[in-house]
């Protein structure tokens, strides 16, 4: 079985600083840091940077490959979107390469592999990379939740249109009314109702805190 | 006792847990699936996959309890009670 290369984005001679320079923006925004552990985080990005020349992309060394295309996506460095219930309730990813960004010692964080019951705060966005007046989808682990700020309140949704699974997270807003990119359902984003019985989609409770949205799932 | 570490040769909370198994003294079984190949490699995922539900390493077993990532202090409870 083979399995296709992965589109390459490193260039060769990749170094441990590039890949702090091109991780840092992407997990800033899913409230994010790296582990402040140096010697930890060295220790982790030299791993991919082995598995970026054996591979062609740098997966996660903490898990392993299996071959299947799609699953594999789910293990690309850094891997937060796809994990990000349980990462929450960790404060940190599975390898403790990134944490959360207002863990203070990340060194303490090692040992803790317990992901505990009840609800995880995942913050989903930076409140300034959000405009108002507009819906995008947010993946929290295996949810996908429609996201969207309307005057200046955020409201999170199951992002399944009931009618034929179009995705409301592309969808439009008008007023507090998001409406499905494919036929035109119109759910309000307040309390996910929409006119038609029986067909309302869940929401999520958001709060905004240290400049991030955080969706309760 | 029987005592089983599945690891990863990249991943630094596998090194951890080798060295803690190490200075234990405790004998355990390592399978280092990133090293094997072929069948070798997916009888070993299959295996993770059975005992610990996902793909996350370490992976350690005691006895019939499995404890999946670094965890120093339950491990120190099985092998020193």
């Amino acid at each position: 079985m083979s399995t296709p290369a992965p589109r390459q984005r490193f260039h060769e001679g990749t170094t441990i600083e590039d890949l702090k320079a091109y991780m840092t923006p992407f997990v800033v925004q899913l409230g994010y840091v790296f582990n402040d552990d140096t010697e930890f985080v060295d220790e982790v990005l030299s791993s991919e940077l082995e598995i970026l020349d054996q591979t062609g992309d740098v997966y996660c060394p903490c898990r392993v490959r299996t071959g299947d295309p799609k699953e594999d996506l789910k293990v690309v460095c850094p891997c937060i979107p796809f994990y990000a219930d349980q990462f929450a309730k960790l404060r940190k990813c599975w390898c403790g390469l990134f944490v959360l960004h207002d863990v203070e010692d990340g060194s303490e964080l090692h040992g803790v592999i317990d992901v505990p019951e009840g609800p995880a705060d995942v913050p989903v966005a930076r409140v300034e990379s959000f405009p108002d007046g507009t819906v995008r989808t947010v993946r929290i682990g295996r949810r996908e939740v429609a996201l969207a700020r309307v005057e200046n309140d955020f409201y999170a949704l199951g992002n399944v249109c009931r009618h034929a699974f179009g995705p409301l997270g592309q969808g439009f807003v008008e007023g507090h009314t998001v409406i499905c990119p494919w036929h035109g359902w119109r759910y309000d984003v307040r309390d996910g109702t929409t006119d038609h019985p029986d067909a309302d989609v869940k929401t999520y409770p958001v709060t905004v805190r240290d400049g991030y949205v955080i969706v309760t799932v | 006792m029987r005592v089983t570490l599945f690891a990863l040769s990249t991943c630094p909370y596998c090194r951890m847990t080798k060295k803690f198994l190490d200075e234990t003294g405790v004998e355990y079984e390592l399978t280092e699936v990133d090293s094997l190949e072929g069948e070798e490699k997916e009888s070993a995922v299959a295996e993770v996959k059975r005992l610990s539900g996902g793909t996350s390493f370490p992976v350690v077993v005691v006895n019939d309890e499995v404890i999946v990532g670094f965890n120093k202090k339950r491990i120190k409870e099985l092998l020193l009670p």
